[in-house]
């Protein structure tokens, strides 16, 4: 595709524009390939995964609503706060950054799709299939239960002898490979696939973010990915890797979670600050405060990123220097955030700011943001974690930075992209209920937890005594939680009433809109731009609007669009992956019935997984597709 | 892409000169008398072993400069992101292996 929609002027019709197999109805959405189908695919994916994970939060909260409550027995509650972490970070709030990254980024730089259509579907596959594994734990023999970090030796065979960290680690390793993919992909659409006049220093601060969080997912995964093949093998072949009484040390796998994982927590806000950058702007009718130091500071934050990962580990006992040091690079990131928190100020400062839903949601991130960032500076003290480590304060924090930024910012931006995605806006009314109703009961749900933390209230504990003083506050925090929970299902009632209005939404619907998405129809052709724009500035389409233009100067004539074709082979690759994990899985285990033992024993079933993974991809080799073109005439038809 | 560079070699000439196969070659031979060296230097027996070490990572880091540059075109204008994310990446894992001998190997 990148060297399609470069060489478009060069390429002559070819007269098959007319013969291209469309799929319809559910063919269409497995063998689509077009981004914006994509995007609309992760986002229902992404939001079942936070619906179950949100359900999973709320039993979880049920059973802490008194003390001693006898709701849930303690196995079900390691394994519902185990899924409830597992499927919201990788589950649900990634796919869902995935689904606007999607949506908005081939528009805001002017690409007509991503710079590899084929792998982009590939990712979606091979993430909802290991979500699908991961969550069929719960029919299958019991769910993973060693907590979202799955510490060994808690997630070894030795104390969790049930198939759970199985599903955990091989789940995670194929929704792994889907995000590894999409990082790859947007790293090489950013660069590649900017239209001309899009200087790096011109691109709209979300795909800034988008192009920081990308490569910090191409440097963080890999390690994850080490990490679950290691114990894997530990679990499933026997190897010794983390065992010490075979020579292995588990504080290794301490370190290579929290290589990743630390990095990870900036692939999630990163895409949150992009949102709220975007948004604040629009709704101040100013350009962003600060535009070159928000850059800054995202390198900055993703490259101090990598170097934190010891404060999760201050009471491992790494000693008073590593302490130290680790302490140190972690405060030093409260700088370019501040630098974020200010530069959005200031953007809203003396701007003409108007409260739409999406603007309320980032005018409601600011603060709560910087909430968890505070807490987040006292964690980084060393003295002062081995007071906090393992208690409601660090839950507290964690939430703050990932729900009341992450989760607010995600919501912030569907409701300002949603008519650019499906050409149909969101009641603002419904909207606004949304935003009260969520961001009061987070507030209610966790704030009183960093108070039953410093008490001594301590984390991923089933149950509590009475008379500890812990009593109200988790009764407060349980109804919040109810509150939040009231806020999504508004925010779900609001997308359904509005399918069922007409589509139709305007090219620029906020009107005040900055950026190359609102210079095209809602929702856009699949071919995106009929005529890729000319980029004069930051803000392009705001530049030409000062100016008294009404739409972008195009920079290319009119002509013929080449378009990727619509395959099925990501789905059957995905499906491959799938079965092989699975068969792979249950290699050790005895079946009652002979056959079904002789199928798992001898890697029969891992072997036909591995045949439809490889076959597709012989498939995709051998078989060249040279995609079809979309011809003038047909452009100047609609 | 590589039909594109094809069809586009002939208009790229005039913009920046296109190199001879002479200096390739020279690297080539050079490349090839760095792996003889390190190899002479354990087959021959004899050598120091601790001499050997350090020869065989002077002639590694030589290569991978070379094989870098000029066979991965590193040293060519327009590959300042290839060498940016190839830091990035020597970084991380970097990284990672001193975490892992400091504190998993050593301790």
């Amino acid at each position: 595709m990148a060297q399609a929609a470069h060489s478009l002027n060069s390429s002559k019709p070819l007269g098959h524009g007319h013969s291209v197999k469309r799929h319809t109805g559910l063919m269409d959405w497995i063998t689509t390939v077009d981004h914006k189908k994509i995007a609309i695919l992760y986002l229902w994916a992404g939001g079942l995964f936070f619906g179950i994970g949100g359900l999973e939060a709320i039993l979880i909260r049920i059973q802490l609503i008194k003390p001693m409550n006898a709701f849930l027995d303690a196995q079900t509650f390691n394994e519902l706060i185990t899924m409830h972490g597992t499927t919201m970070i990788f589950l649900g709030v990634m796919p869902i950054i995935f689904a606007l990254m999607n949506a908005v980024i081939p528009l805001q730089i002017g690409a007509r799709d991503v710079a590899f259509p084929f792998l982009n579907a590939l990712g979606f596959w091979t993430f909802l299939f290991g979500g699908i594994l991961l969550n069929l734990s719960w029919i299958m023999g019991g769910a993973p239960d060693a907590g979202w970090t799955a510490y060994v030796p808690l997630s070894s065979t030795t104390y969790s002898n049930t198939h759970g960290v199985d599903f955990y680690t091989i789940g995670l390793q194929i929704a792994g490979l889907g995000t590894l993919i999409g990082g790859i992909n947007f790293l090489a659409t950013i660069i590649t696939m900017r239209a001309p006049g899009m200087s790096f220093m011109r691109m709209p601060m979300f795909a800034w973010t988008t192009f920081i969080t990308s490569a910090i997912i191409l440097f963080a995964f890999p390690a994850v990915t080490v990490g679950l093949v290691l114990l894997t093998f530990d679990r499933i072949l026997g190897a010794n890797f983390f065992d010490v009484a075979g020579g292995g040390n588990p504080v290794l796998w301490q370190h290579i979670f929290w290589i990743f994982g630390h990095p990870e927590v900036y692939i999630l806000i990163l895409p949150a600050f992009g949102i709220i950058s975007e948004v604040i702007p629009t709704f101040s009718r100013k350009r962003l405060f600060g535009y070159s130091s928000m850059v800054f500071a995202t390198i900055l934050i993703a490259f101090l990123g990598f170097m934190v990962w010891a404060h999760h580990m201050f009471t491992t006992g790494l000693g008073p220097v590593a302490n130290a040091l680790f302490s140190v690079s972690t405060m030093l990131i409260a700088v370019p955030t501040g630098i974020k928190i200010f530069n959005w100020l200031f953007t809203m400062w003396g701007g003409q700011v108007r409260f739409t839903t999406p603007n309320l949601f980032a005018a409601g991130f600011i603060p709560t943001f910087t909430m968890g960032g505070v807490t987040g500076v006292m964690l980084a003290s060393a003295p002062a974690d081995f007071q906090f480590h393992d208690t409601y304060f660090v839950v507290a924090h964690f939430h703050y930075v990932i729900v009341g930024g992450l989760v607010l910012g995600l919501f912030a931006g569907l409701h300002y992209w949603w008519p650019k995605m499906f050409g149909r806006m969101l009641s603002e009314k419904l909207g606004k209920w949304t935003f009260w109703t969520f961001i009061i009961g987070f507030h209610m749900t966790f704030f009183v937890q960093h108070f039953l933390g410093l008490m001594g209230m301590q984390r991923r504990v089933f149950t509590y005594l009475p008379n500890q003083q812990f009593d109200l506050l988790n009764l407060v925090s349980t109804i919040g939680a109810g509150l939040m929970g009231v806020g999504t299902i508004l925010f779900l009632l609001n997308a359904f009433l509005t399918s069922r209005r007409p589509a139709d939404a305007a090219d620029d619907p906020w009107e005040d809109g900055r950026t190359l998405e609102w210079t095209i129809p809602s929702p856009p052709p699949e071919y995106n731009f009929k005529q890729t724009p000319l980029v004069r500035g930051i803000d392009a389409f705001w530049k030409e609007k000062t100016a008294g233009h009404k739409g972008m100067t195009p920079a290319e004539p009119v002509g013929s669009i080449h378009m990727p074709s619509a395959t099925v082979l990501p789905f059957t690759m995905s499906v491959g992956i799938f079965i092989a994990g699975l068969g792979f899985m249950f290699s050790r285990d005895e079946f009652g019935n002979a056959f079904m033992s002789f199928l798992f024993n001898n890697y029969i079933v891992t072997a036909i997984g591995l045949v439809i993974t490889f076959g597709s991809m012989l498939l995709r080799s051998l078989y060249d597709d040279h995609g079809w073109h979309i011809e003038p005439e047909e452009l100047e038809g609609r | 892409m590589a039909t594109e560079q094809h069809s586009q070699e002939g208009v790229v000439k005039h913009r920046h000169r296109h190199e001879g196969p002479q200096k390739h070659i020279v690297v080539f031979i050079f490349s090839i008398v760095l792996t003889l060296i390190a190899f002479a230097a354990v087959a021959a027996g004899g050598v120091n072993p601790a001499f050997a070490v350090v020869l065989l990572l002077v002639m590694a880091v030589l290569q991978v400069f070379v094989q870098m540059g000029f066979w991965m075109h590193l040293k060519d204008r327009g590959h300042l992101i290839p060498i940016i994310f190839m830091i990035g990446g020597f970084f991380v894992a970097g990284t990672s292996i001193i975490m892992a001998l400091y504190w998993v190997w050593w301790d």
